[in-house]
């Protein structure tokens, strides 16, 4: 094109020179022998020199050439350059598991190294920042990520076995599943149920002034308590019940396990939930709210039609803040015996056993990266059509 | 017909308004002029019960609108207020039909109205229709916001300021279709406005409001000769009155035939207004104008004796 020349992209460089030093210095790979003896690391350059290195080596050099001068069609050339690279990091992962592992050792177990998790992490900004501005809209963004899962799947699939996460997994599987559902239904349960509350209870503030201090300064205070410290105080009083209230014992409700889990979850939802709503609720236009009454709509349809819509994408904001909350939360409550993917984490710092820890860490990330997005994106296309 | 007999309304200890009494005919336009907290709005809104009246009564043609259910009073009467209240997550279309689709009417009916409407307030339907109120200009929001007003077809029409946020030009446009509108559509409208060109150039009649009181009403060119006092004076415009009188008569009005003489060079529209023929004259240094009709055809002279005799007959 006849513009002048455009200015570098310094995200996008500053970041791939970041993701060359990596690559080049940082340990990329550990292997161990066994679960118990401490593993050694490589650099990637000392595993595979040659050509297997210059297939990332070369991608990474040639982004930071595109982003220098970046015009629309580099930055498109530089974002397929991204994705591929982030396919390529399992594929060079596997080759490098075929190096290092000989047949002689049945029980090796490959660890991921710093070199690796950083090159994810930074490619993953490189695609962001591109697809920020490329303007490309979410639906794609998630689609550019489809070459990379894939190829992870293929490669846990068919050539990383000796992977220790891989291993960790195989060793309970089905505990795994059922960590994973409890973390969900948890999570889920408690959502749902403090949605619910929040709403009655927003909807009880707006009409009495009374309700609205007492309200949030009771919730403020829930949040103030440090969660295994909440996790404390409600052991006595549901170990009582547990004990003397028959039916709660029949659904298990004892001083540890899901019900204090919930409870607590519950009343550190129950804030930003509140908030959320109310805000929402009390700050849609008054001018629309006066016109709409003028009008001659009915108080309820005023409230159905017209308050509420509005405010759907701020409650719908106060869902996805509550869910990556409980998310993390419920991490925490499997100190207390309530299962969920946190049991991994906490046994494998008592085991001292990182890749159990990943096992329970990885997809706890996962999932509120992937409720972050999608309450992110729901909000948004509500506000669209709607508000502002 | 509107009727406010003796109309107070407190909020806690502050009186809003004060004991107003007002009669605003059928088809007639009655602006609500005064200084920013008169009570102007709160006296527009006790008419349609967004406000509930504390002392004396509101009666339309003849019935209290106590009697009223508020939500049926409201759906009768049309409402227009500055910020246009246009619901932003409804496009312009469904905005327009508000009211009908509340009054049940059928969904082909509704439509069929809706795009009359749009015609009537120069809103081409296929450019407007689909729109979101965040992708409209200030004065087709409030082209919006008249034609949900004008929905259901109420008789009466309350307007709170409608062309207070807009840039002059657009106000000007707007004043004049209202104009154009009410003179075939003679609905019964109080307008309530602080800019005083605008309730003169509108008003049929001029109610001017002070303190939750009403100072003084009448005809426009009435208030602008015999204010009661120097507050209404003031509000009127103080040593601008006469240029204010002078844009409220058509030169027409004030023309004499073409006569033996030759033709003034400068030429002014018949339809222009005394102050813009005086304008003309001062800026060019003239004493004579040749009134034209719309096709520039002269049909007539008007001399600065004449212009200035304007008040003499
Ligand atoms: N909802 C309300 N609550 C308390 N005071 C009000 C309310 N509405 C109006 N007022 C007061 O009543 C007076 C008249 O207000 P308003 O009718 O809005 O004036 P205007 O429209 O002439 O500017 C003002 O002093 C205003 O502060
Ligand atoms: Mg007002």
């Amino acid at each position: 094109m006849g513009e002048g020349r455009v200015s570098p992209n310094w995200v996008v460089l500053s970041l791939m020179l970041a993701c060359l030093a990596a690559w080049l210095i940082l340990d990329a790979v550990s292997v161990a022998p066994n679960r118990i003896v401490p593993g050694s690391a490589y650099a990637a350059l000392e595993i595979m020199s040659g050509w297997p290195a210059l297939l990332l080596t070369a991608p990474m050099l040639a982004v930071v050439v595109l982003a220098w001068r970046p015009d629309q069609q580099r930055l498109k050339l530089a974002l397929a350059t991204t994705v591929l690279l982030l396919a390529l990091l399992p594929l060079w992962l596997s080759a490098a598991t075929a190096v290092l592992v000989e047949p002689s050792m049945p029980q090796a177990r490959v660890g991921i190294g710093p070199s690796l998790w950083l090159l994810l992490f930074l490619l993953l900004l490189v695609l962001i920042e591109l697809r920020t501005r490329l303007a490309l809209s979410r639906s794609m963004g998630w689609c550019l990520l489809l070459p990379m899962i894939v190829s992870w799947w293929l490669s846990l699939a068919l050539w990383l076995e000796p992977l220790a996460l891989q291993r960790e997994y195989q060793a309970r599987s089905a505990q795994f599943t059922s960590a994973l559902t409890m973390h969900l239904v948890l999570v889920g349960a408690a959502v749902a149920a403090s949605l619910v509350l929040a709403a009655l209870l927003a909807l009880a503030m707006r009409r009495h002034a009374g309700i609205r201090r007492a309200g949030f300064g009771v919730l403020n205070f829930l949040q103030t308590i440090p969660s295994l410290a909440l996790f404390g105080l409600l052991l006595a009083p549901l170990a009582w019940l547990g004990t003397h209230v028959d039916w709660l014992a029949a659904i298990g409700v004892s001083g540890i396990g899901w019900a204090p889990a919930f409870l607590a979850l519950l009343g550190y939802s129950l804030l930003p939930m509140v908030r959320n709503i109310h805000v929402a609720l009390e700050e849609v236009d008054p001018a629309v709210i006066e016109s709409a009454r003028g009008m001659g709509m009915s108080r309820r349809q005023v409230f159905l039609q017209v308050r509420l819509p509005l405010a759907l994408p701020i409650v719908i904001e106060g869902i996805r803040i509550t869910t990556v909350q409980a998310i993390g939360l419920t991490a925490v409550a499997a100190l207390i015996g309530a299962g969920g993917l946190g049991t991994f984490i906490f046994q494998g710092l008592g085991q001292a056993a990182m890749d159990m820890v990943l096992l329970g860490a990885l997809p706890i990330i996962v999932m509120a990266l992937f409720a972050d997005a999608l309450f992110g994106s729901l909000s948004e296309r509500l506000r669209q059509g709607g508000t502002a | 017909m509107i009727e406010l007999f003796d109309v107070t309304k407190r909020f806690g200890s502050e009186v809003a308004v004060d004991g107003i009494s007002l009669r605003v005919e059928t088809g007639e336009l009655c602006a609500l002029v005064g200084t920013s907290g008169c009570g102007k709005s709160t006296t527009l809104s006790m008419i349609n019960r967004l406000i509930e009246h504390d002392g004396g009564e509101i009666h339309l043609d003849g019935q209290p609108v106590r009697s009223f259910d508020e939500v049926a009073l409201r759906r009768r009467i049309g409402y227009v207020i500055q910020s246009t209240g246009l619901f932003p997550h409804w496009t312009v279309a469904r905005n327009i039909g508000l009211v009908p689709r509340l009054l049940k009417w059928p969904k082909g009916r509704v439509r069929e109205r809706v795009e009359e409407l749009m015609q009537l307030l120069g809103l081409p339907v296929a450019e407007f229709a689909d729109k979101y109120p965040r992708q409209l200009s200030g004065g087709q929001a409030q082209r919006v916001g008249v034609a949900r007003a004008l929905a259901a077809d109420p008789d009466i029409l309350l307007m709170d300021e409608p062309f207070g946020a807009l840039d002059p030009i657009t106000r000007e446009t707007l004043q004049h279709e209202l104009r154009e509108l009410q003179a075939r559509l003679h609905k019964t409208i109080v307008f309530v406005t602080h800019d005083m060109d605008e309730a003169l150039a509108l008003a049929d009649r001029l109610v001017v409001m002070h303190q939750g009181r009403i100072v003084q009403q009448g005809k426009p060119i009435a208030l602008l000769h015999d204010p009661v006092n120097p507050f209404v004076e003031s509000l009127l415009g103080g040593m601008d009155r006469g240029l204010k009188e002078a844009a409220l008569i058509q030169v027409g009005e004030r023309m004499l035939p073409l006569g033996p003489r030759l033709l003034a060079s400068e030429r002014i529209a018949y339809g222009a207004s005394l102050s813009q023929a005086l304008s003309v004259m001062l800026w060019h240094q003239v004493d004579r104008l040749t009134v034209v009709d719309e096709e520039d055809i002269p049909i007539g002279e008007l001399s600065l004796r004449r212009l200035l005799g304007a008040k003499a007959s």
